[in-house]
């Protein structure tokens, strides 16, 4: 009995072995598109879409780890974003290294310093709740970005360019995979029912002695280290980052992909980033050929935003998960 | 001592423009504890109508600012009752992302309709120089504009504080569950309560028009800024708004003369942020206590 807790379970479960499979699959198919795109069988415009989906499902996913499972409204997760693309693209412009070594850092720095800064500011910011917990993640995004434009040796206002360009759609879809990982692992861990637990009720949770100002943190850690990742590949995808790209439009963007997925569910974050997106793409194809009626198209999405909200509260999935996302129930 | 004096005058016009955007939000807030991130863009659309009003129709200032508020009181009581109304029992966060998604409606349709490029309201007030004691300078404009906001924050506070409809409106905020057994017409208080905010943020808009340039996407930024000038003051409470508007504008406009006008916002927030630790609850905001 003894064994079996330290070791662990002696075989990988069922449940586990599905979710290997899964990612497998998915990670050859991307490596078969990502193929395809290089030999020009695919369109670049195609895999540029799915590329970016893919970071915005990481940006969103690990922001629903904070206003989803924990039940919190941030605001700043662009921030975080912002400190990951530049602390990774100054990883992969100044150490000068090969390309997977660079890859590797630039990642996993950016992910490290974009948690180490939200555990720092998480101290600060947990003292509070509620809506005073949003303004002062937001105002966190605002000075982030703000402090960013005023450090000359990353360009200021006017930016940063020549980041070595490593990110293609296969890195965001491993990077993808891991996130799924880690992000599911974490929510049907026991940590995870701490923070759902945390959301349904404070006060019984902290009667039961959740440590709560510690949870919180290490939820809006985590959630920041991905932003984090996801900067990083941003950067390294788009060769060039300015800071106003990490203000609060970037935040309303990905809340808006978020609470339009629904929150507390992990398939929902990827709904809403590939239902928004592609939305977008068709409004922008359907309308080209009046240039006038392109503009129409930032007035549509809102629309559709505001007639899902009002039909549907919780978003597209609201708390409800695909089943193969969610791990076999004990005793199966 | 001068300077400082002047930058005094700078901050208070800002400041009123601030606290009469953060009026509305704090309202707003009071009543259905709605976070309305549509109220930048309505203090947008204000400003835009009053320019419209003011260039095409050529009124005397005093019809721009009753008819652009009239107009922008009809407009938030419209938004309020097609995208709020049917969610106001709903999960809070639902409320405010829709209230985002009509925050974007609002400014990509302005910027459909008139373009995306900067406008400037033709003056409408004079702008000649009074010259104060002490070689203090201020112009006739600046001294209405501030005059006109505290008189309506005055008259704000006489309505919510002395007439029946405000007493309803304080009921509602205290407990919109009980208000209806006391024969309360909620939907109505909720109405006029977006009335008077969007009524107040047009007026911000006109004053802002008058001294800067104006553009569709001007209510995000004036709009998060409103808001957090109201939550430092205490979100819910009309004092506190006007007293955290304040002080936003005397942090912003200092900073401007005295540091660098790049770090404007990152020092503005930072001492905000130091603000929220210290009272945790806004400078005049009642803590809420938690039952179990």
């Amino acid at each position: 009995m003894l064994e079996k807790a330290i070791i662990g379970k002696k075989s990988i479960s069922a449940g586990s072995l599905k979710w290997i499979r899964l990612n497998a699959f998915f990670l050859i198919s991307a490596a078969f598109v990502q193929m395809l795109g290089n030999i020009g069988f695919i369109n670049q415009y195609y895999i540029h879409i799915l590329t970016v989906m893919g970071m915005n499902i990481i940006l969103v996913a690990s922001l629903n780890l904070l206003n989803g499972y924990l039940g919190e409204f941030a605001l700043g997760h662009a921030g975080f974003m912002g400190i990951g693309a530049y602390s990774g693209a100054l990883i992969a412009i100044y150490l000068g290294l090969p390309f997977f070594p660079r890859l590797f850092f630039s990642l996993a720095g950016a992910a490290i310093v974009s948690g180490v800064v939200a555990y720092i500011i998480g101290l600060i910011t947990f003292k509070t709740v509620g809506d005073y917990l949003a303004v002062i993640t937001l105002g966190f995004n605002m000075i982030i970005v703000n402090i960013i434009q005023n450090i000359d040796f990353v360009g200021g206002p006017r930016g940063l360019v020549g980041i070595p360009k490593s990110t293609n759609f296969f890195i965001v879809a491993v990077c993808l995979s891991f996130t799924y990982t880690v992000l599911r692992n974490l929510v049907y861990s026991n940590y995870g029912r701490l923070w759902i637990s945390i959301r349904e009720n404070l006060i019984a949770s902290e009667l039961m002695g959740v440590n709560i100002i510690r949870m919180k943190n290490l939820a809006f850690t985590i959630a920041a280290s991905f932003a984090g990742l996801a900067g990083s590949l941003w950067a390294q995808y788009q060769q060039f980052i300015n800071p106003k790209s990490f203000d609060y439009t970037k935040t309303t963007e990905i809340l808006v992909m978020l609470y339009l997925g629904g929150t507390g569910s992990l398939s929902g974050s990827i709904l809403g980033v590939v239902v928004y997106t592609i939305t977008m793409e068709i409004l922008r194809n359907l309308l080209e050929f009046n240039p006038r009626l392109v503009e129409l198209r930032m007035v549509i999405s809102p629309m559709i935003l505001i007639v899902i909200m009002l039909t549907r509260q919780f978003g597209l999935m609201g708390k409800r998960e695909w089943k193969w996302i969610q791990p076999e129930k004990e005793g199966n | 001592m001068e300077i400082i004096i002047q930058q005094l005058i700078n901050a208070v016009q800002l400041g009123a423009v601030y606290a009469l955007i953060a009026l509305g939000y704090s309202m707003v807030y009071g009543i259905i504890r709605l976070i309305n991130f549509a109220h930048g863009d309505i203090f947008m659309v204000g400003a835009f109508i009053g320019f419209l009003l003011a260039v095409k129709f050529k009124l005397p200032f005093v019809f721009i600012l009753l008819l652009t508020m009239f107009l922008t009181a009809l407009l938030g009581i419209a938004i309020e009752r097609i995208a709020y109304h049917k969610l106001r029992n709903a999960h809070r966060m639902s409320l405010v992302i829709t209230a985002l998604g009509v925050g974007t409606f609002l400014e990509n349709l302005v910027r459909l309709a008139v373009g995306p490029q900067t406008r400037q309201i033709p003056a409408q007030l004079s702008n000649n120089i009074l010259h104060l004691t002490n070689g203090i300078v201020v112009t006739e404009d600046k001294l209405l504009i501030i005059g006109i906001s505290i008189m309506l924050m005055i008259v704000l506070w006489l309505f919510v504080n002395k007439t029946l409809i405000g007493k309803a409106m304080r009921a509602v905020a205290d407990n919109i569950d009980v208000v209806p057994l006391m024969g309360i017409n909620v939907d109505m208080i909720v109405s006029v309560t977006f009335a008077i905010g969007s009524a107040l943020a047009a007026a911000g808009g006109i004053f802002f028009g008058q001294s800067y340039s104006i553009e569709p996407y001007m209510g995000i930024d004036l709009g998060w800024k409103a808001f957090i000038a109201a939550v430092v003051g205490g979100i819910g409470s009309i004092e506190g708004a006007v007293v955290g508007s304040f002080i936003l504008a005397g942090i912003e406009v200092f900073t401007v003369a005295y540091l660098s006008s790049n770090l404007k916002n990152g020092i503005a927030f930072a001492l905000l942020i130091i603000l929220l630790v210290i009272w945790p609850y806004g400078i005049m905001g009642k803590p809420s206590l938690k039952k179990v």
